[in-house]
């Protein structure tokens, strides 16, 4: 991956929306969004994100770097790839937002807040067992706070967690693991390494 | 072509919209015969069932009533309802057409005083009100049809009416024991006028069309404004006939999305702004919502649009909406993001109309193989080479793509004298 151009001085950063359409995993398609509106007024969680895709769209457009790599949009965007189906010019919406998310890790502009906190929390786990936990998953991300938060969150949401217990969502048994862990690892080293390859080509 | 010339001097009009009225007349009135086929049992196409034209707002009857009294002076012109197309065979001056006729049971005796009405008990849909209400088993297409001829519903024979209405008839008109017919036609070229129709609103699943009686498309709202639709010209909630005061007019319903219509139908957008000047002139109060992405009004009807907006209880949001729901009241609830303000609305409205599209009738049914070819959207267009390898068949109206009346007027004359240079041999 080549870096944008390094004017942060500017506010407007006229090689980003080319930088975006030639390194950002779908962002080669962002030239046929018609600013309709329909993928963020159909977003479930519309309402929680700063911009938006249809925005945030245009304001890669318009060359601002700075806000579009520091946005919560990506962040919130929980892959139900409704404005995918509906998007009238076949944008690739969140294959966009999802690169966008790692480039913003990549490139320092993510700070640690709730939602890549929950993220690293969840491919810990993910990547340690082969599977998912709900309670390591909510305890190490509730924990990434500080003891004192942890411990808050965690008796703050005791009642749901008995409630899932009571219900079968959650155990009390050991973790479930996958059984050949090594070859998950050597599954995760290979997808590193055809990562890295491709990001330098 | 077959030596010598063409064989047949006729020119066959294929659908009698205003496109096939028109390429008819203009043939007939420079001299050639001409044989106008119509699958309906009227002519007149789509336009029949507008409630005014824009961009004037006058009534269609005026545009067309001047035709069908063209059309009636003039012996040249053949016409055949109820008639389709089901093959072309042989070449330039001389084709050999295949016709079905749906059989209409009345015939040309038949003076429209509607006695066969009176003693018809079965009802069916009423296509000229796109179903939304019933017709007699025998009716009168509508008001200003041409031919001014009854029909007979195929349920009314059915249901065994037939011997009941023959009697009912003073003039000898009814024949219920008319069949299906095929038959063979000759003409030296053919213009293909079937025209369009609305793209079907059911298939556009976020926007809710089957869930509510409230939620409409724009040609069902032609009719709900038109004197003689199924409210009397009254704009009123279908499903329970009260004032729609507050109404939402969802532009692009399909069109211009990769998932429906790719392209742009050109009129819609005008067509809805025709709807809120019809919302407008009944209700001192009215709300009129249009949510869109851009307004295409093209060249002349630019004016158009600037009278409509300068209507401060017209509102033009700019945002094509996510989805309608039901909400808790029974109102449609219109939901999206507002693209100038990036605000999520949900708004509840009385009456909710789809602009849809206009698809061409071609996509279903018989289409000629040769002269014309089907673009990627199903409209008939000249093909590269047909008329260099003495192709004699030409398209017009929306048949041909996405026009409005005074373009397809425009592309009908040049149909017309395409046709005319065809069977000439010139
Ligand atoms: C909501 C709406 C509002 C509109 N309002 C306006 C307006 O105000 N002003 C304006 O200028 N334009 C308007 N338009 C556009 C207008 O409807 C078209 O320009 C016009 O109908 C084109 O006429 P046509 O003859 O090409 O097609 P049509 O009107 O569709 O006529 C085609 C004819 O062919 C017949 N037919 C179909 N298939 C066959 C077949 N296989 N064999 C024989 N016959 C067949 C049909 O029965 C019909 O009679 C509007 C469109 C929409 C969607
Ligand atoms: S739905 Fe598609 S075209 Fe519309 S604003 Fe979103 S990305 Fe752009
Ligand atoms: S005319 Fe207007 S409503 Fe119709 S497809 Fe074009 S832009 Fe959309």
């Amino acid at each position: 991956m080549t870096k944008p151009a390094p004017n942060t001085s500017e506010k407007y950063d006229l090689g980003f929306a080319n930088w975006v359409y030639e390194n950002v995993n779908g962002g080669d398609k962002l030239g046929l969004c018609m600013q309709c509106g329909v993928c963020s007024g159909s977003c479930p969680i519309g309402e929680q994100m700063d911009h938006g895709p249809r925005k945030l769209f245009m304001m890669i457009r318009a060359g601002m770097k700075d806000e579009v790599l520091s946005s919560n949009t990506m962040w919130n965007c929980t892959s139900c790839y409704r404005c995918v189906v509906r998007c009238p010019r076949s944008v690739p919406v969140t294959y966009i937002l999802q690169d966008l998310a790692a480039k913003s890790v990549e490139l320092g502009y993510a700070k640690p807040n709730e939602n890549s906190k929950f993220s690293n929390s969840f491919w810990w786990s993910a990547k340690t067992f082969g599977r998912t936990d709900e309670r390591l998953v909510t305890a190490k991300y509730y924990f990434s706070f500080g003891v004192v938060e942890g411990v808050k969150r965690g008796l703050d949401n005791l009642k749901i967690a008995w409630g899932m217990i009571k219900t079968g969502r959650m155990h009390l048994t050991m973790p479930h693991q996958i059984k050949d862990k090594a070859g998950l690892k050597a599954i995760l080293a290979k997808a590193a390494e055809i990562e890295e390859r491709e990001s330098k080509s | 072509m077959p030596q010598g010339g063409p064989k047949s001097q006729t020119i066959l009009v294929v659908g009698g919209g205003i496109a096939g009225i028109t390429a008819a007349i203009e043939a007939a009135e420079t001299g050639y015969d001409v044989v106008l086929l119509e699958k309906s049992p009227s002519l007149g196409g789509r336009v029949t069932k507008f409630n005014r034209y824009f961009p004037k707002l006058c009534h269609p009857t005026c545009g067309l009533e001047i035709n069908y009294q063209r059309i009636k002076k003039n012996p040249r012109v053949k016409l055949m309802t109820m008639c389709e197309v089901t093959g072309i065979a042989g070449a330039k001056g001389d084709y050999t057409v295949s016709v079905k006729r749906t059989p209409r049971f009345v015939n040309d005796k038949c003076t429209a005083c509607g006695d066969c009405k009176d003693v018809s008990d079965t009802a069916v849909a009423n296509a000229y009100n796109y179903g939304l209400d019933k017709v007699k088993g025998a009716y009168l297409p509508h008001e200003h049809a041409f031919p001014m001829r009854y029909v007979i519903a195929p349920e009314a024979i059915a249901a065994g009416e037939g011997d009941k209405l023959k009697a009912a008839c003073k003039y000898g008109a009814i024949e219920p024991d008319q069949k299906e017919e095929t038959f063979d036609l000759n003409a030296g070229a053919i213009i293909w006028t079937t025209g369009w129709k609305p793209y079907d609103a059911a298939k556009l699943d976020t926007y809710a069309y089957n869930e509510s009686p409230d939620i409409i498309n724009n040609v069902e709202m032609e009719r709900l404004a038109a004197h003689d639709g199924p409210t009397g010209g009254k704009i009123l909630r279908p499903s329970d006939n009260e004032p729609a005061k507050k109404v939402a007019l969802i532009q692009c319903a399909g069109s211009r999305d990769n998932n429906h219509l790719a392209y742009c139908s050109r009129i819609c957008c005008l067509g809805s702004l025709k709807h809120a000047a019809y919302v407008r002139e009944q209700y001192e109060d009215a709300q009129v919502d249009i949510y869109y992405i851009d307004i295409r009004a093209h060249d002349k009807l630019e004016a158009f649009h600037a009278k409509i907006k300068n209507d401060p209880q017209v509102h033009f949001i700019k945002s094509k909406p996510g989805h309608i729901k039901i909400g808790e009241d029974g109102r449609p609830l219109v939901c999206g993001e507002r693209t100038i303000d990036r605000e999520i609305y949900e708004e509840p409205y009385d009456l909710v109309v789809l602009a849809t599209g206009m698809q061409p009738s071609a996509v279903k049914g018989y289409k000629p193989e040769v002269g014309v070819m089907e673009d990627e959207y199903g409209f008939l267009v000249p093909k590269a080479n047909g008329a260099a390898d003495g192709e004699g068949i030409f398209s017009a109206g929306v048949a041909s793509g996405p026009l409005d009346v005074s373009m397809s007027v425009q592309s009908a004359t040049a149909a017309a004298l395409r046709a005319i240079q065809a069977v000439r041999g010139s």
